[in-house]
């Protein structure tokens, strides 16, 4: 089924959806032995001592939560600043994709989680969940005016997008959607973007987040009828901290009970509380706001030069973090990976093993697992590390396996002759790598290290599921601010080539001086009289 | 130059036996060269003269037996530190092909030896000079004939000083034509009283040049001597026939 999906959607999907699984295998993991750790202070004291409330956030969500223009702002946003301030601290956001966000809350990155969670059993049982501080419910996205999808039994013989791993993917299948008719995308955007595109019928999602996504880039569908599926948000924390959730409670109260709440809920979803006809007028109020520009053109795939041009600064923020990303991890995992090869190499044997097996397990797996430990399973063993520091190491462990692989097939390619003829020469094993071995292998590895490092610069985007603000998160999360995912999606992929395309044309000039021939810069025996060589060379 | 019972041999070689595996490639070979005798090892391929000169530089290490150079055994502890006085000359070449022809010179006497520079690159030019490359000191190897090539070769090995020259049939991958300018360079060095271990299949070159001939057969020493005798008249059977052989081509 997953697989369907995913070859269903090609490149809509990042790869590594489908190790959903082991990740799940390696959040319990984490959880099991952070368990067995030693008991730690209090979270309401930690969090009183350090004067910092951190609370994490997939803000890729409007109207609930959004990083816009170097700041979060939304209604969990708003209302997690109040909660701070209840508890007499500063309030820190940290952005985490959904994938990890919970894992992340276990593995102690932040003290809450306040990203439109909705409560359900399974999850009361992982984590705490404060008292409900948002009334929603799953409802129905259309095309408009397709009365073919008007109530839920409609459902059932339609294509249904939903986002992976929410509650709309539980309520789609609860109705009886069977599974290859349910479209799992990594962001409801996604889903919006292919109900337009006409590929599926339906999304299903929570009704706020659906109704800020039409008014704002998707003039071309609608909300279909009421709620069908009521929800509760709630504010999440680790298990057994009695003292937090009574305080978060406490807070929750004050902030409902003085006005505050109004005062958010009007701003973010747009209407007074409480409110009769809601869903009708906000309704009629998006058709009236976006009819302008975006239906006209029309088309699904039509190119907001506008947004480009307002985005194009964030891209390139993202950009610098992404080439940034590749370059740290060249540095470090260039000399890791001479150290592996030189290993595989060795006439010790335990070094020898110890390399193939290191080679072949980060080879043999995906580097999801590998940044998902790093970031999220060593804090279990005491190593806590920040996302950039995490994502530095995880890049360079595993381009260390590439690359020794590379330079292996590099040095083994050189004729056994050359390092005779050092050896022969008095040369120690380390001058005769260093100064004949080495020099050789690196003009033959140029090709496949450029390869590698074009690898890298978009294997880096992987770093986004532990909230690195890269190129690709830049891109996921305007294409959620924006609506216009299409045009976002190709200003991304522009920067990506105006990345890769002079890193490939700088090493071709540079395997052009490296022909082992000749070297241009040095008299060629045409320029080079033949008597005086001396005094030109002196 | 003549073979004279000097008491201390620059190269002494005792028992020396190797194994690739089950292969016996030398069985037991005894061998002593006098400072400034010129040697030429003559045999057919697969007679375990490029392994006899591959031990003496420890490229290879013997299964069995004792090699002494100027008077200290060689092992795999002091391999390195002997090399250094030990020239190489080997049938491919082996020059790097990243480095022009004056840095595949220097590059030994300045990272082994800590040359600087500018003394490194002075002996280089007067190496070129006697091996009549002179025009070609920045030149790759790539661009320069097979003859070239050894020739260049022949001073890289120069460079180090060294105290034996081991010739690794150092004609047999050139063209016919190319034959002759390495055997000059060769020749010259023997006339200036240098030590030479030479792998051959010149005949004509060991006849000239050498002051003992050595024929190999199947890892072994079948016959040695004066080159009038060894190869005009031989006087072991299998020494006949190897130069049948040869001559006949």
């Amino acid at each position: 089924m997953r697989a369907y999906a995913a070859s269903r959607l090609e490149g809509s999907i990042p790869r590594w959806c489908g190790f959903r699984a082991i990740l799940v295998a390696l959040a319990a993991l984490a959880l099991l032995v952070s368990a067995s750790g030693a008991s730690r202070a209090d979270d309401l004291d930690q969090i009183r001592s350090r004067g910092t409330l951190i609370i994490g956030s997939d803000a890729t969500y409007p109207p609930f939560e959004l990083f816009k223009d170097d700041k979060y702002e939304g209604f969990d946003i708003d209302l997690g600043n109040e909660i701070g301030k209840e508890l007499g601290v500063r309030t820190e956001w940290v952005n985490v994709a959904w994938d990890g966000i919970f894992a992340a809350l276990k593995g102690g990155k932040f003290d809450l989680v306040m990203s439109d969670v909705v409560l359900t059993p399974p999850r009361m049982k992982e984590m705490a969940f404060s008292e409900p501080y948002f009334l929603s419910g799953q409802a129905i996205a259309r095309r408009k005016g397709d009365t073919s999808v008007s109530k839920p039994e409609d459902l059932l013989t339609k294509r249904v997008g939903v986002q992976i791993e929410t509650t709309g993917q539980a309520a789609v299948k609860k109705l009886g959607v069977p599974d290859d008719r349910i479209i799992k995308y990594n962001t409801m955007q996604l889903a919006l973007l292919d109900v337009r595109n006409g590929r599926d019928d339906a999304a299903v999602g929570d009704i706020p987040a659906l109704k800020a996504m039409i008014l704002k880039g998707y003039p071309e569908l609608e909300v279909a009828g009421p709620v069908f599926k009521h929800e509760h948000y709630g504010v999440v924390m680790r298990l057994g901290e009695p003292r937090l959730l009574a305080a978060v409670n406490e807070a929750l109260d004050r902030i409902m009970a003085d006005g505050r709440y109004a005062r958010i809920y009007r701003k973010w979803i747009g209407e007074p509380l409480p409110a009769g006809s809601i869903d009708e007028l906000h309704r009629i109020r998006a058709e009236g706001t976006s009819m302008g520009a975006a239906s006209k053109t029309g088309s699904a795939f039509s190119i907001r030069w506008d947004v480009l041009g307002k985005t194009v600064p964030l891209m390139a923020r993202g950009a610098r973090m992404t080439l940034l990303l590749t370059l740290l991890t060249l540095v470090f995992g260039t000399p890791l990976g001479l150290i592996f090869a030189l290993m595989r190499l060795s006439s010790v044997r335990p070094l020898r093993w110890l390399s193939i097996v290191y080679v072949e397990v980060v080879r043999g797996t995906p580097m999801l697992i590998l940044i998902f430990v790093v970031y999220y399973v060593m804090p279990a063993v005491h190593i806590s590390l920040p996302q950039f520091q995490s994502a530095v190491i995880a890049l360079s462990l595993n381009a260390a396996a590439y690359i020794s692989e590379i330079l292996r097939a590099g040095i083994e390619s050189i004729d056994s002759g050359q390092m005779e003829a050092a050896r022969a020469l008095g040369m120690d094993y380390r001058a005769a790598m260093r100064w004949v071995i080495l020099p050789q292998t690196i003009r033959r590895v140029l090709p496949p290290m450029t390869n590698e490092g074009v690898a890298l610069l978009k294997d880096s985007s992987l770093v986004s599921l532990i909230g690195m603000t890269e190129l690709a998160r830049v891109g996921s999360e305007q294409a959620a601010e924006t609506g216009s995912p299409i045009t976002i999606y190709l200003g991304v992929a522009l920067f990506y080539l105006a990345m890769t395309l002079p890193l490939t044309y700088a090493v071709h000039l540079l395997e052009r001086r490296y022909q082992p021939v000749s070297r241009p810069g040095r008299p060629t025996p045409a320029a080079a009289p033949a008597g005086p060589v001396k005094e030109i060379a002196g | 130059m003549a073979q004279t019972e000097s008491p201390q041999p620059i190269l002494s070689i005792r028992r020396l036996k190797k194994h690739f595996g089950h292969i016996e490639v030398l069985h037991a070979i005894d061998l002593d060269v006098q400072e400034g005798e010129v040697v030429a090892i003559i045999g057919a391929s697969g007679s375990g003269k490029s392994t006899l000169l591959r031990c003496v530089n420890w490229l290879e290490s013997p299964t069995d037996g004792e090699i002494c150079f100027r008077g200290t055994l060689v092992s795999a502890a002091n391999a390195t530190t002997v090399r250094r006085e030990i020239g190489m000359v080997f049938q491919r070449f082996n020059l790097f092909p990243h480095l022009s022809a004056v840095d595949n010179i220097t590059l030994a006497p300045q990272r082994v030896l800590g040359q600087s520079g500018k003394e490194s690159l002075t002996a280089a030019l007067e190496l070129l000079e006697r091996v009549h490359l002179s025009d070609k000191a920045y030149s790759f190897p790539g661009e320069l004939s097979g003859g070239q090539q050894q020739r260049l070769a022949i001073a890289r090995a120069l460079a180090m000083r060294p105290s034996l020259m081991l010739f690794d049939e150092p004609t047999s991958a050139l063209d016919p034509e190319l034959v002759g300018e390495v055997l000059e360079v060769m020749r010259s060095l023997a006339q200036e009283g240098r030590t030479m271990l030479v792998a051959t299949h010149e005949m004509g070159f060991a006849r000239d040049v050498a002051d003992r001939v050595i024929f190999l057969e199947a890892g072994g020493i079948v016959e040695q001597g004066p080159p009038e005798q060894v190869l005009v008249n031989p006087r072991q059977e299998r020494t006949r026939e190897f130069l049948a052989r040869v001559l006949d081509r």
